[in-house]
């Protein structure tokens, strides 16, 4: 990137601020000196105190290039928030459908926003759903509604989008294991309504590969790849316009591991999903182009940033050189934003304002698609009203009043910056051979090697938490007695009642004959695709599924079959 | 008494987490760090508590923790101390650990949950608190 006088000038001024630095340092002796000649970044890169031309001497000036040009270092496209800012994401589901509505219309009403003014809803399900079941089992008990929204049926479904027209909004759909039920849901209401599967736009998160580092139970790792693979296969066919998949990067730093492993961990998968989705007919480029990921953006305010600039480069070049991708859309990563949950404490819970604003910050300098900025309550309970609204607020402060928007990836070409970017990607690239030396993504994680790393990095820093040596504000410094935090948000307790009085309702009205064929159908379809390998994948499932849905099956109904079939397990089996 | 512990053997802790809840990055910690104290620990995930009761029975702990961090904590921990007493087992120490809100908390503890180590509290304090605990009961 520069010629050999400006390195060689660079060197000498390095060298003089270094015995400088030095110098000073020593003035201080062994009181500063771990601080100032140590610092390392959270995934443990060391870091120098100041950077200068010759520290990215290795760096081409193509590997950066512009926004829109690839290896898209500096963002997907030529023209970034100038002409559409980032889609606010806030991620809403509580209690039954109808409550999980009348958040969503009080946050559409206070600017939530997507792409060009478009409808955006960012929705969760609840804890009984994940599990695959519905509210009327005892494990139910207590959590219908909690952390999302008790949606199980078709029924729920149509309550949830009452009087709203699908063809006009994107929904994101964030389950855990039940992906296909909930897909097969919103396909058969929006027949119901008239639209067809083609008309929908939105995301199912598809992302199997979670339960190598999210302590919840799920399918074995290779039956799960085969769901993601079965689900891709048949949107590729009939909904050209639904993102399928969702790479979860968040979950890995959120369980404890690094920035290097997020990035690292979600490029080896990649690898293994292109493969197996190759494997099944589709081109690498009908595959890749509706994939997108959930990065965490958490405190290491300049490596967050620099690993997703890092992340955008590995990626690119990976799905081009090695899949020969085509479609610059392919190589693009579109990321979903989310604040790291966490970082917060529930200690001085206001203090999280300032922190996800960091996060924000840093996302936005990053150049982020989308974003959910977390509450600053979710340490201790579910987000009341104000704490859902402030927010969103954080988000319309950053894009409406700092001017940040007007310029995309201001700070390519920091020496630092691009330094720290091209030592992520290196780490990452290299921890990516470590996997496929392994045997890939998946035979990593069915011998625990992922969830180990992540647990290891996990503990490495808690030890340094909790000797002091990293600093969390209010928990581990500056504590204060405080009174606990008054109007914690409670999901009606109510809820749980009515939710099993319609299950049992829906049970006793529907067309006893048509379900039961439906079902039937749908257990030998996931029975097939036990035992089916990547190249015998073909979306079937997926029909079998969307049929059951329309007999109003329930997602406890669905999961059971595909448990049945391709077995189920508590996340610490294997 | 299962909660007398005799010279020489280890303090077994039973560590469960609900299966469905995702949160297990602390309670995992607490398992490997109290394996390092010198605990013998069982870590496992649950759907249903009468699972929990079965191995604490089974393994005869000294002590069952549940971290929670999704809510459902009255009625499992109800069912936990319930069950646990059928058996003649109401001497074993129950803790828990997760996002449990002061107001559940303070109902919990009337029902006889000894401690909750809710977020920013580690490892080192619920090591210290069981090894008080069981050293007045052995004393």
């Amino acid at each position: 990137m520069f010629d050999d006088a400006t390195l060689a000038r660079s060197r000498e001024i390095g060298s003089a601020w270094e015995e400088a630095y030095e110098r000073l340092v020593a003035k201080f002796g062994d009181a500063v000196l771990e601080r100032a000649t140590n610092a390392t970044t959270h995934s443990g890169i060391p870091l120098k105190s100041a950077y200068f031309p010759h520290d990215v001497d290795d760096l081409d000036l193509d590997a950066i290039g512009a926004p829109g040009a690839y290896p898209f270092t500096r963002g997907n496209l030529a023209a970034q928030y100038q002409l559409m800012n980032w889609a606010n994401q806030p991620v809403i589901g509580y209690g039954l459908a109808e409550d999980t509505r009348a958040r969503m219309d009080m946050l559409a009403e206070q600017g939530m926003v997507g792409y060009f003014g478009q409808r955006f809803y960012n929705l969760v399900y609840d804890l009984v759903s994940h599990e695959g079941l519905d509210p009327d089992h005892p494990a139910a008990r207590g959590r219908v509604g909690q952390c999302g929204m008790g949606v199980y049926s078709k029924a729920d479904m149509a309550r949830l989008f009452a009087g709203m027209d699908l063809t006009q909004m994107n929904v994101v759909h964030i389950t855990y294991y039940q992906v296909v039920p909930a897909l097969a849901q919103y396909v058969a209401l929006a027949e119901e309504r008239g639209v067809s599967p083609e008309q929908l736009r939105g995301n199912t998160m598809n992302w199997y590969h979670q339960s190598a580092y999210v302590g919840m139970s799920a399918f074995p790792p290779r039956q799960g790849h085969k769901l993601a693979v079965e689900l891709i296969n048949y949107c590729s066919k009939n909904m050209p316009r639904w993102n399928t998949t969702n790479f979860f990067g968040y979950g890995v730093e959120e369980a404890g591991g690094t920035a290097v492993e997020e990035i690292g961990f979600m490029l080896a998968y990649g690898i293994d999903l292109v493969d197996a989705c190759v494997e099944s007919g589709l081109t690498a480029d009908e595959a890749l182009v509706r994939f997108g990921f959930q990065i965490a953006q958490a405190n290491d305010f300049f490596e967050e940033i620099c690993k997703i600039r890092a992340l955008r480069r590995i990626w690119a070049t990976t799905m081009k050189e090695r899949f020969g991708a085509k479609d610059a859309r392919s190589m693009h990563v579109r990321i979903h934003t989310h604040t790291s949950g966490a970082v917060l404490t529930a200690q001085q819970p206001l203090v999280n304002l300032i922190r996800t604003t960091l996060h924000a910050f840093g996302a936005a300098l990053s150049g982020t698609q989308a974003m959910e900025v977390s509450s600053y309550d979710e340490a201790l309970a579910i987000p009341t009203e104000e704490a859902a609204t402030l927010a969103l607020r954080v988000q319309q402060v950053i894009q409406e009043e700092t001017n940040i928007t007007s310029v995309s990836d201001p700070l390519a070409g920091s020496y630092y910056v691009e330094s720290l970017t091209n030592q992520i990607a290196g780490a990452a690239l290299e921890l990516v051979q470590q996997i496929e030396a392994q045997g890939g993504y998946i035979a990593a994680q069915e011998s625990g090697w992922l969830r180990r790393k992540v647990e290891d990095s996990a503990e490495r820093w808690r030890d340094l938490v909790d000797t002091g040596k990293r600093t969390v504000v209010g928990m581990n410094k500056y504590q204060t007695d405080e009174p606990p935090t008054a109007n914690l948000f409670k999901i009606d307790p109510e809820a749980e009642a009515i939710a099993i009085k319609r299950v049992e309702e829906l049970r006793a009205n529907r067309d006893h004959g048509r379900w039961e064929r439906a079902l039937a159908s749908f257990g030998q379809a996931a029975e097939a695709l036990a035992t089916k390998d990547y190249s015998e994948l073909d979306g079937s499932l997926i029909e079998a599924a969307i049929e059951a849905a329309r007999a109003d099956a329930t997602t406890g109904e669905m999961m059971g079959a595909l448990k049945s079939a391709l077995g189920w397990r508590a996340p610490h089996e294997y | 008494m299962s909660t007398e512990i005799a010279p020489g053997e280890p303090i077994r802790v039973l560590l469960a987490k609900p299966t469905h809840d995702c949160h297990d990055r602390g309670v995992r910690l607490v398992a490997k760090k109290m394996r390092d104290a010198g605990f013998e620990v069982i870590f496992m995930n649950f759907l249903l508590p009468g699972e929990v009761i079965r191995a604490a029975l089974d393994e005869d702990v000294h002590v069952v923790g549940i971290s929670t961090s999704s809510g459902g904590h009255l009625p499992l921990f109800g069912d936990l101390l319930a069950g646990l007493a059928a058996h003649g087992r109401d001497d074993a120490v129950v803790i828990g650990g997760g996002v449990i809100p002061p107001d559940d908390e303070k109902t919990l503890r009337s029902w006889g949950v000894e401690a909750i180590f809710g977020p920013g509290t580690n490892a080192e304090q619920a090591i210290a608190m069981i090894k008080r605990r069981l050293a007045t009961v052995s004393s």
